[in-house]
């Protein structure tokens, strides 16, 4: 195509074309092999910052790496911080709190998400402000977030704990996360503000397509509106909701950047989760073999419970 | 029968409205208290009566913040490290989006999986390498070390909203774009980019926030006042300072007035593009 | 100077044969129209000659020059699509004058030659609005404005007038057969309506499945379809097909059509001999037009079941035997259903295919 280019436009233009930068990109795009080019840049780059760590990150796991301790080395050690982590209380512990952590964050995150979707798709006048209100706390950072809490719950301060008293509902101030049995519900309910106008946003983009006849022929057929959501809305925003559980769940247990500074895993253990440990193991023992151990077991799992959920979610489906 | 049927109407509107009222409070509330407490005097905040409505207001507590800390570059140092990251997500995940909107050939469908599932790597699996690799090369503690590190867990999310956005440009455009004489990069420069311009636009307002508002990766990959991000100063500050709670309060609500802009400006284009991504995916 | 000539073009995506070994020659200033149900490769061909698809073998000369390799805009070429592409973030001076822009045509030239296109299309005063703010109708001129500019040597529609209501399409195909008259250009028109390609054509290249099943002219289409497929594709309603036997009827040929009740038709002189033919097993096709009602002699007589008025004419649905047949026939016909009616047959107006094959007999 080139020699043709020349052999049409004369030597000179010819040149000019070579080295014109934008004309070879020009060129480069009539290619076949275009398509894949378009993804050499962001390939490289998720090669480099996410695959070739993540890989790295396994053989840590079975390997002696503490930056802390040089003297030690960064030897092959086997499943030697699998067998430990099967010794380690605090992981069993931590495992335990995510498991709640995850699934109260999310029945309350999905029912109040529901609600505020629902509320919403009904497009009354006013409503519409609302809307992008209950949206706002999503997309908040998670250090304001925390300490917006941390100042609203505060054990001396907390205007939380003062219209409780004045309400009748506590005898005196409550330092919620002091209290290993009040800690981790706080928290949740932190998260649960921050995290619900996700299931909102994604509810309600899913109820805007499910079609008005349906609703209609239901209340012809003398459906009353519980009986429409359980059998019209819910069924119908099947995947919506496979695809935001899964999604929240594995943002839930991947990150632990709100209780970090929440509680920072306190009081005790009480508020300890798997990434948390892991990153602290990290963090501050610089143990990162065993941080890494940890890291792969939470991938492990997330995997298998996004595997199940999926096959559960299509079985009923048929 | 038509009584009932508007009394319950009625009934289900004066629901709504209660529903939303609440959320809404739920939601506000914490933001609406901490402007308040941040307009207070310390002694007002400490004190043994709860002032719900502030008796007098100083700005002291922004005065505080900004001049007696290293706040100021903590926001520099964030605002570089959005923009270094939206600019990369711009370059590398524009190319990809285009390549997955526009093209069908064999693996498409497994490579858009393929950037789909990064996401579901753990953050801390992947910061611990992070940190010895970019140890290792002399990013760590970087600004642009940062950025990358924020592009890449960024950018899958990035590629499937613009995405979304590249669908809706019909692809006749470019056929008739190569006819008039265009070649590919030309049609998509010349006349898809600027179509999906909105896109474009709430597609990178999604990343900077995201970007702007990172703590985890942050926490461990910066080390010096030279390159941290102002979540991260401001959560040292805490626990080093006993930073009062107002002057704390003065620098959330600093921080999280470029969020509040921007999404107020591209909040429903964003929307749109985050949940189509999710709905269809 | 601008003949198209397509030798063994193929495409196929991956297992799939999306087209079968197409051959065509165009000569210059024809108007081919592709027509076909949607999938039967007619819009793959369209691109391939556009240049934006590349064929998986086979050969496409524009004038002598092989054009293979050559990139879309080098074809000289221009295309009508059928959502228009126009660009939706410029004006229509620019939209229509695009082309000329990427080749460095002066502002000037460009802009009288857009200036000229947009007067013959009736657009000239739309010259400032965006595509946004245009008419249906309105885009498809400015759509057919930009191809006309650039004097092509062969323009390409795909479906041009699909998204238009139903007097619009009328409208803008009379529109678009002037264009032709006027410019003379070689014209490749894709559809699935068969008026418009009854009315615009040349030639009809009937397809489906990737195969060209007939080329010709629109009455041999219309008249001698080479199959069953051509001849249900074309026209409306759709050709009747009586499945049956033929059989001596006295001094003409007849047909006992199949099934446990058997009808009998009696079939109009035709110039081939049917002799040959006797005791075999065809399909007759018979156009709802090339009825007659007549009570006197007619060639058949079925049970009338259902009486459709359409104003120009009436469309009466008659039982013959096993098999139902329409039949067009004049207004103000006084038929009920339920009654019998006799019709014949036109001379010289029936197809015999082969059951089997589907194929036409000669």
């Amino acid at each position: 195509m080139a020699e043709r280019m020349s052999a049409l436009s004369g030597p000179s233009p010819s040149l000019w074309r070579r080295l014109d930068p934008a004309a070879a990109l020009g060129r480069l795009s009539e290619t076949r092999y275009w398509m894949y080019l378009l993804l050499v840049p962001s390939a490289i780059l998720i090669l480099a910052v996410v695959l070739y760590p993540t890989v790295y990150g396994f053989q840590l796991s079975f390997r002696q790496m503490r930056l802390n301790r040089p003297d030690l080395g960064t030897g092959f050690v086997g499943f030697k911080h699998y067998v430990a982590m099967w010794n380690d209380k605090v992981f069993w512990l931590s495992l335990r709190n995510t498991a709640v952590w995850v699934t109260f964050a999310v029945v309350i995150e999905f029912g109040l998400g529901l609600l505020a979707a629902l509320a919403l798709n009904r497009n009354l006048p006013g409503t519409k402000i609302m809307g992008v209100l209950i949206l706002l706390p999503y997309f908040l950072p998670n250090v304001v977030a925390g300490h917006m809490w941390a100042l609203l719950l505060d054990p001396r301060l907390g205007v939380i704990n003062d219209i409780l008293v004045r309400l009748g509902f506590l005898e005196t101030y409550k330092a919620w996360f002091a209290d290993p049995s009040t800690a981790l519900g706080a928290a949740i309910l932190v998260e649960a503000w921050h995290g619900f106008p996700f299931f909102a946003l994604l509810l309600l983009a899913g109820l805007k397509g499910v079609p008005d006849d349906l609703y209609k022929a239901a209340s012809v057929d003398g459906a009353g509106p519980i009986r429409q959501l359980r059998l019209i809305t819910l069924p119908m925003l099947r995947s919506v909701i496979a695809a935001a559980v899964i999604l929240r769940v594995i943002g839930l247990v991947n990150s632990p950047d709100l209780l970090l500074i929440l509680t920072g895993g306190g009081p005790g253990q009480s508020t300890q989760v798997l990434s948390l440990y892991a990153f602290q193991k990290a963090y501050k023992d610089f143990n990162f073999g065993y941080a890494g151990a940890l890291s792969v077991v939470m991938f492990v799992l997330l995997m298998v419970f996004a595997w199940a959920y999926v096959r559960v979610s299509k079985v009923n489906q048929d | 029968m038509i009584t009932t049927s508007r009394r319950a109407r009625l009934g289900w509107n004066i629901a709504t409205y209660a529903v939303l009222l609440t959320l809404t409070v739920f939601c506000i509330f914490p933001l609406l208290w901490t402007l308040l407490t941040s307009l207070k005097y310390e002694a007002d905040i400490v004190t043994q009566t709860m002032q719900y409505i502030p008796k007098r207001i100083t700005f002291e507590n922004y005065v505080t913040i900004w001049t007696q800390s290293g706040f100021p570059t903590l926001v520099f140092n964030s605002f570089v490290v959005t923009a270094t990251t939206v600019v990369l997500c711009l370059i590398t995940g524009t190319l990809a989006a285009y390549s997955f909107s526009r093209f069908h050939y064999p693996g498409r469908g497994a490579l858009m999986l393929g950037y789909l599932v990064i996401r579901m790597f753990p953050a801390v699996l992947m910061i611990i390498p992070l940190f010895i690799l970019m140890r290792g090369v002399g990013l760590l503690d970087s600004r642009f070390g940062l950025a990358l590190a924020y592009t890449s867990f960024l950018l899958p999310l990035f590629v499937w909203m613009l995405k979304g956005f590249f669908d809706a440009a019909p692809k006749e455009l470019e056929s008739a774009a190569r006819i008039d004489g265009c070649t590919r990069i030309g049609a998509m420069i010349r006349i898809v980019l600027p179509l999906a311009r909105n896109g474009l636009v709430a597609t990178s307002v999604f990343v900077a926030i995201a970007a702007w508002n990172e703590f985890l990766f942050a926490l461990m990959l910066t080390t010096s006042q030279g390159s941290r991000t102002w979540p991260v100063g401001l959560q040292l500050m805490v626990g080093e300072f006993q930073l009062p709670w107002g002057v704390l309060a003065a620098g959330g609500i600093i921080s999280i007035i470029p969020v509040m802009i921007l999404f107020a400006i591209v909040q429903r284009t964003m929307v749109h593009g985050i949940t189509a991504g999710a709905v269809k995916g | 100077m601008s003949t198209l000539t397509l030798n063994g073009v193929r495409k196929s995506f991956g297992a799939l044969d999306v087209l079968q070994s197409i051959d065509l020659k165009l000569e210059d200033g024809e108007f081919l129209v592709l027509l076909g149900p949607s999938g039967c490769g007619k819009s793959t061909l369209l691109n391939i000659i556009a240049g934006l698809e590349t064929p998986t073998a086979g050969d496409i000369r524009i004038g002598d020059k092989r054009v293979n390799d050559v990139h879309p805009k080098n074809r000289n070429i221009a295309m009508v699509f059928q959502s228009y592409a126009l660009y939706p973030t410029m004006p229509v001076e620019r939209n229509i004058g695009f082309g000329l822009e990427m080749r460095g045509v002066e502002t000037d030239t460009r802009k009288r030659a857009v200036d000229g296109a947009a007067r013959m299309l009736q657009v000239d005063h739309l010259l400032d609005r965006k595509p946004g703010q245009l008419s249906g109708g309105q885009r498809q001129r400015v759509a057919m404005g930009r191809a006309i500019v650039r004097e092509p040597e062969l323009f390409l529609f795909d479906e041009p007038l699909s998204n238009l209501d139903a007097k619009l399409r009328a409208e803008m195909r009379t529109e678009i057969k002037r264009l032709h008259n006027r410019l003379g250009t070689t014209v490749v028109y894709v559809t699935h309506d068969q008026i418009e390609a009854m009315t615009l054509g040349t030639r009809i290249a009937v397809m489906k499945g990737g195969v060209i099943q007939q080329l010709a002219d629109p009455m041999t289409t219309y008249e001698k379809p080479a199959n069953m497929f051509v001849a249900g594709f074309i026209g409306s309603p759709s050709m009747n097909f009586i499945t049956g036997t033929l059989v001596r009827d006295g001094e003409h040929v007849g047909l006992t059509t199949d099934g446990n009740n058997p009808a009998s038709i009696r079939l109009p002189r035709v110039a081939a001999n049917l002799d040959a033919l006797l005791g075999r097993k065809v399909v007759l096709g018979v156009r709802p037009e090339s009825f007659q009602a007549d009570g006197a002699a007619p060639d058949l007589t079925g049970t009338i079941d259902v009486v459709e008025p359409t104003g120009p004419d009436t469309l009466v649905v008659l039982a013959l035997g096993n098999q139902t047949i329409t039949a067009r026939l004049g207004p103000k016909l006084t038929v009920a259903t339920g009654e019998t009616l006799g019709l014949s047959i036109q001379p010289d107006s029936i197809s015999l295919f082969d059951p089997d094959s589907g194929n036409r007999i000669e």
